[in-house]
């Protein structure tokens, strides 16, 4: 399929460096194209911000006031993923509440917006909403209804490199950029270390694309060019059960913690926003002055947040390009920046997309992928408004399930809701394959296997991206040790099983000493004591 | 109702309480809510691993020294402390449970997931390894078909890179199809229930001598023996190598066993056991408890010359933490904790946690303390008690067990003198 007479197995038409969303939707969208695609990514995919937001499917209505431009694609996209993506989405709706301290007069202003941008916003009797959605703070004085919704983005992002594999690209995870091979001010290839092999590689492809995110900063300054990015911090907490089914906003100007958004057993409150410095992007705590200003802006959308159980806290990174000097980060556009950098830096060869958000990554992918086929001088049309994402082709979850075990039992169903219709690849064969590994996210000893034979699982935290194993209220307790069985047996590597398990669990504990106390800290107690005590498991 | 005492926990701490208290004559309540640390159980029981310092603790009796002031086993004294231990083994055989080892010095364990742990004393079936090295040359593992919560290749990887040859095999018993059929029924207990039938015991059993080549031993998954006492040696017997017993992952089937038996014997005794209720709203009159009361007796109040918290941490809700403090959940007595929530942490999560350091403070005869003072006659054991960190000091059982035993001490001796 190369554009270029292939010649060699390390020669591509694309090579695509960051599997994040964008990088995965970009790596899709070439290899619907035609092209051959070689997507490298130095950790797993879905570990940077495209793992560590709300999950919401915004309608737009966010940005209708500030920005419509932003609103409109959101708007346009949220349509299209509803189509193509619908196994990684949840139609939710969302309302946009007024509480007695915001300005009601706001309320007409942002309808009106959200309608200029073509989103359906209808202003509700607040007793209309508290019907919708029972757990919004009963004194609401005002109420608009958009079509928010929530999306799975590990789910969204594996689907795109699941198909973007199904269409001849090449996916290497655990493989890290080290250098840009240049032949004076053209970029021919990338050299690459691999995490896996431990080996040394050089790729090479007319056309290099950095799709890094807030890393993108650090790869284009590899390649010799300054991209100014923006580091601004947004913590978040997720709470153990579902409090609301819709997603529930503030109708104000977009401020800290105002978003409740509903996500399979879940619902999590953020964001926090916040410039850091480069050198702690990898490593991001989230503080306790985070952690209560979420918990009471939280309780104000939904008074029972208060007393819910908080999983864990998690922070990710916005990659956002610099605009101005405002220290909050908040005011710079969350508009899509695509840069070529032939016409802005006399860098031939190299692309840097960014900017944008979850919501627009598709739209992103064709913007670069077109921005591709220029460079390649290729004439081949984006598809991806029209093709259903791999899990999303046919019939409803139901059927699915009901079609490969005869009946839809809760744990087929959860199963069929992560992979949608490729659940039919997963061994359900003997009573081994449905052993339970994760009593709280309801995973099977098959799709534990299939996620590693097809789905590029290397480890326990890779395992919890594809299956949701460990996300539960018992955050791993005892699902980790089982699955790190299963992980180490495959691999015929005990040893490493047991590194990967101290590293998973180490993992959790990020996310849930900042939320400390209550049912968090008995159930972490229960966990040092089997895996430091009964286990004898140590550093 | 009245009691001479009543105890509130039905843990290794509340039990041995109890029954140290019903033996002397007096006559005890349990209450318990069935949460209890002995379901995660090792199948041994820990003394004291290390010093706070840090230390290996090889001689016990010396390590005894090396404690601070506020620590549990300092306030028992090492003089009385080393004479519980000498007795300890003695007090557990007669409740009907054979403890092995060596009181004054520590053996190792091999644990779930193959690691050498130092630790105490040997549960009944369990044995203790003199040191870290391997006692056979060639080893089989088996494991049950489909159970995950024990992994044969953790502990076939740590037994080999210590050099002994070590083959994974699986039991296969139809008798587990039952449980197979719903997924989530293949844990430890259920499995246990299934190989107390003599008949499946058997089948294990004649499966197991298939699979046997020239091994000296079989390491196997301790779901063996649940109600069946004695089954290690009854095993080793019909297979005619040595039998090794490993912990599973929890529920614990030791744990859950020797719980049984103290329960057993404490009723056998005499004593009231109050299983799943919860004591709540207790009723002070000055430096005293009145009466307390439960979930399930409602209006009707339980009393008692002297009361014992033995709830024991947060797993157990003997303790539990608000964003800004911890408490103690029934009396809300006075706490050892830091006031900062970032100290209750370590940000890795292997490291010592302050937070499983935190408890009740007690006077010198672990009476408690609330808002300064010492309640007379309410008396604190097991891992409700602050001032030491038992996790990091591999000290949960000698703790709960030997100031269970100073508190039911104390008691007796207080009715005695007031006698």
């Amino acid at each position: 399929m190369s554009q270029h007479g292939k010649k060699n197995v390390n020669e591509f038409d694309v090579i695509i460096i960051g599997g994040g969303i964008t990088g995965a939707g970009t790596a899709r969208d070439c290899a619907l194209r035609g092209l051959d695609v070689l997507l490298i990514e130095r950790n797993d995919i879905a570990t940077g911000a495209t793992g560590r937001n709300h999950g919401l499917l915004h309608s737009g209505a966010r940005y209708a006031v500030t920005d419509q431009e932003s609103a409109q694609e959101c708007i346009r996209e949220n349509m299209i993923l509803r189509k193509v993506a619908r196994h990684c989405v949840e139609e939710t709706d969302g309302l946009f509440i007024t509480l007695p301290e915001d300005d009601l007069a706001y309320q007409e202003k942002f309808a009106q917006a959200c309608r200029s941008a073509g989103i359906e916003a209808e202003i509700i009797d607040p007793k209309e909403a508290i019907r919708m959605e029972p757990s919004v703070n009963p004194s609401i004085i005002g109420a608009v209804k958009v079509p928010d919704g929530s999306v799975d983005p590990f789910r969204l992002t594996s689907a795109n490199i699941t198909d973007a594999k199904l269409h001849g690209a090449k996916i290497m995870v655990y493989s890290e950029l080290t250098g840009f091979i240049k032949d004076g001010n053209t970029v021919k290839g990338v050299r690459v270390h691999s995490h896996i092999t431990g080996e040394d590689l050089e790729f090479y492809a007319p056309v290099t694309v950095n799709a890094g995110g807030i890393w993108g900063h650090r790869i284009a300054e590899m390649a010799g060019v300054t991209i100014n990015m923006f580091p601004a911090k947004g913590a978040l907490l997720i709470f153990g059960h579902r409090v609301n089914n819709v997603v529930l906003n503030r109708c104000r100007k977009p401020a800290n913690a105002d978003i409740l958004v509903p996500g399979d057993t879940v619902c999590v409150i953020g964001t926090t926003s916040s410039h850091i410095p480069f050198d702690e992007v990898d490593n991001m705590k989230v503080t306790p002055d985070e952690v209560d200003l979420l918990l009471t802006e939280g309780a104000k959308l939904a008074p029972s947040l208060a007393t819910t159980r908080i999983l864990r806290a998690y922070a990710g990174v916005r990659p956002l390009v610099s605009a101005d000097d405002d220290p909050s980060g908040r005011n710079i556009s969350r508009g899509i920046v695509l840069l070529d950098h032939e016409t802005r830096d006399g860098i031939k060869g190299f692309i840097s997309i960014t900017g944008g958000k979850l919501m627009t990554y598709r739209l992103m992918a064709e913007w670069t992928a077109d921005a591709v086929c220029r460079k390649l001088g290729v004439d081949r049309k984006c598809q991806t408004m029209d093709i259903p994402l791999p899990g999303s082709k046919n019939e409803d979850i139901e059927v699915i399930s009901k079609k490969i075990w005869g009946s839809a039992g809760t744990i087929r169903k959860a199963t069929a809701g992560r992979h949608g219709d490729l659940t039919s690849r997963i061994p359900a064969g003997n009573r081994y394959d449905t052993s339970l590994v994760c009593e709280c996210e309801e995973v099977s000893v098959g799709e534990v296997r299939y996620a590693m034979e097809e789905l590029d699982v290397h480890n326990l935290v890779d395992l919890r991206r594809r299956t949701r194993v460990g996300m539960g209220t018992c955050q791993g307790e005892l699902c980790a040790c089982r699955a790190a069985g299963l992980i180490s047996q495959a691999g015929n590597c005990a040893r490493e099983g047991k590194k990967d398990l101290k590293h998973f669990l180490n993992e959790r504990w990020k996310g849930i000493y900042p939320v400390g106390w209550g049912d968090a800290l008995r159930e972490s107690e229960y966990s040092q004591w089997i895996y430091t005590g009964v286990c004898g498991l140590e550093n | 109702m009245k009691f001479d005492s009543i105890i509130i926990g039905g843990g290794l701490s509340g039990l041995v309480c109890g029954l140290r208290l019903q033996k002397a004559g007096r006559k005890c309540a349990i209450i318990s809510s069935g949460q209890s640390a002995m379901h995660f159980s090792s199948g041994y029981f820990d003394f004291l691993d290390r010093t706070p310092d840090g230390k290996t603790a090889k001689d016990l009796k010396e390590a005894l020294g090396n404690l601070p002031e506020e620590h549990p086993y300092s306030k028992i004294g090492k003089e009385r402390l080393t004479g519980y231990m000498g007795s300890v083994k003695e007090f557990f055989s007669g409740c009907g449970i054979k403890l092995g080892g060596d009181p004054f010095s520590n053996g190792y364990r091999i644990t779930p997931t193959g690691n050498f742990k130092p630790t105490w004393l040997s549960l009944e079936d369990f044995s203790l390894l003199e040191n870290e090295s391997v006692p056979w040359k060639k080893v089989l593992i088996a494991n049950i078909e489909g159970f995950l919560d024990f992994n044969t290749s953790f502990i076939a990887e740590s037994l080999e890179s210590r050099g002994t040859a070590c083959r994974t095999s699986v039991i296969d018993i139809e008798e587990m199809q039952r449980l197979r059929r719903n997924p989530s029924e293949m844990r430890s207990a259920n499995i246990a229930r299934v190989l107390d039938r003599q008949e499946c015991a058997d089948k294990a059993v004649s499966q197991i001598k298939q699979q046997l080549q020239d091994e000296e031993a079989v390491l196997l998954p301790a779901v063996f023996g649940l109600r069946t006492p004695e089954v290690k040696d009854r095993l080793t017997k019909a297979i005619g190598r040595e039998v090794f017993f490993v912990a599973t992952m929890p529920p614990s089937v030791p744990g859950i066993r020797t719980q049984m038996r103290l329960k057993e014997e404490f009723e056998a005794s005499g004593g009231v056991f109050l299983a799943g209720d919860t004591a709540l709203s207790p009723e002070l009159a000055g430096s005293r408890v009145m009466s307390i009361g439960t979930v399930n007796f409602g209006d009707i109040r339980l009393e008692a010359d002297s009361y014992v918290l033995a709830t024991g941490s947060f797993f157990s809700k003997g303790l539990s933490a608000t964003p800004e403090r911890i408490v103690e959940n029934i009396f809300g007595l006075d706490i050892i904790s830091d006031t900062q929530r970032e100290r209750w942490y370590d940000t890795d999560f292997f490291n010592r946690q302050n937070y499983i350091s935190y408890g009740i403070r007690t006077d010198s005869r672990m009476r408690c303390i609330k808002d300064g003072s010492t309640v007379e006659n309410l008396y604190a054991a097991g891992s409700v008690l602050g001032g030491s960190n038992p996790l990091y000091e591999g000290s949960g059982a000698g703790t709960a067990i030997f100031t269970a035993m100073y508190v039911a001490d104390s008691i007796l001796s207080s009715v005695n003198t007031t006698l």
